[in-house]
């Protein structure tokens, strides 16, 4: 399908890049089609743009890369609400954010895909070990190298 | 915004299936006990508004602020 961006455009998506949020992301719940779209440059980073609104997109990560003790516990009736009947199916991502020249992840409301059926939900995690800001990457910029 | 008194050991009932229970009462804590189907979800509020927060912010991410990212092998130190 098409998808219109504000970032990159319009993208041609193929079907098995898009992922069903019945219920949205939190803040977001109006929107419940998102691509995931591959950066050109490596696997580390993925976008997850709406296919309904072309200025929200995301960038999500695979949280084993950065933290391999990481597990999002999914709860009985989360994995019956995406039709899961084992983990080995999923997927699990973290969102990005940027603060200064830090990149965090948000731990604590990870993204679960069932990868069959590309069922998706947001999961709010009550296990104080994980964070809405983890942090995984201190930018290197231009000004800094030069300073 | 509905407002019950309610004492120890006393509940107020949400719906037909929800219940919540005055646990304890020490100070300016009150331990509460929550019972609900699987399929409501129960947060601490905190906790959800921090990651809609994050929600907000990430959404505004541009691609520029990932092109400064180092190798992978750097990253992970």
């Amino acid at each position: 399908m098409k998808v219109q961006t504000t970032r990159f455009g319009t993208v041609e998506v193929d079907d098995s890049r898009i992922l069903e949020f019945p219920s949205g992301l939190l803040g977001f719940s109006s929107y419940t089609q998102y691509a995931l779209l591959q950066p050109d440059n490596d696997g580390l980073f993925f976008w997850l743009q709406s296919t309904e609104a072309a200025e929200l997109a995301f960038v999500v990560t695979d949280p084993s890369t950065w933290v391999p003790e990481y597990q999002a516990t999914v709860r009985k009736e989360q994995m019956e609400d995406l039709e899961l009947t084992t983990l080995e199916t999923a997927q699990t991502f973290v969102i990005v954010n940027k603060y200064d020249q830090t990149l965090t992840v948000n731990l604590q409301g990870p993204i679960i895909v069932n990868l069959t059926n590309h069922q998706a939900m947001q999961l709010v995690l009550a296990d104080k070990r994980w964070t809405t800001r983890h942090e995984i990457v201190r930018l290197t910029t231009q000004e800094r190298l030069t300073a | 915004m509905l407002v019950l008194s309610r004492h120890k050991d006393e509940t107020i009932m949400i719906g037909d299936d929800i219940e919540l229970t005055i646990v304890d009462i020490r100070g300016d804590k009150v331990r509460v006990g929550i019972k609900a189907p699987p399929s409501v979800p129960v947060h601490r509020k905190e906790v959800y508004d921090a990651i809609l927060k994050e929600n907000e912010g990430a959404s505004t991410i541009d691609r520029s602020d990932l092109g400064e990212i180092p190798p992978p092998r750097i990253a992970r130190l």
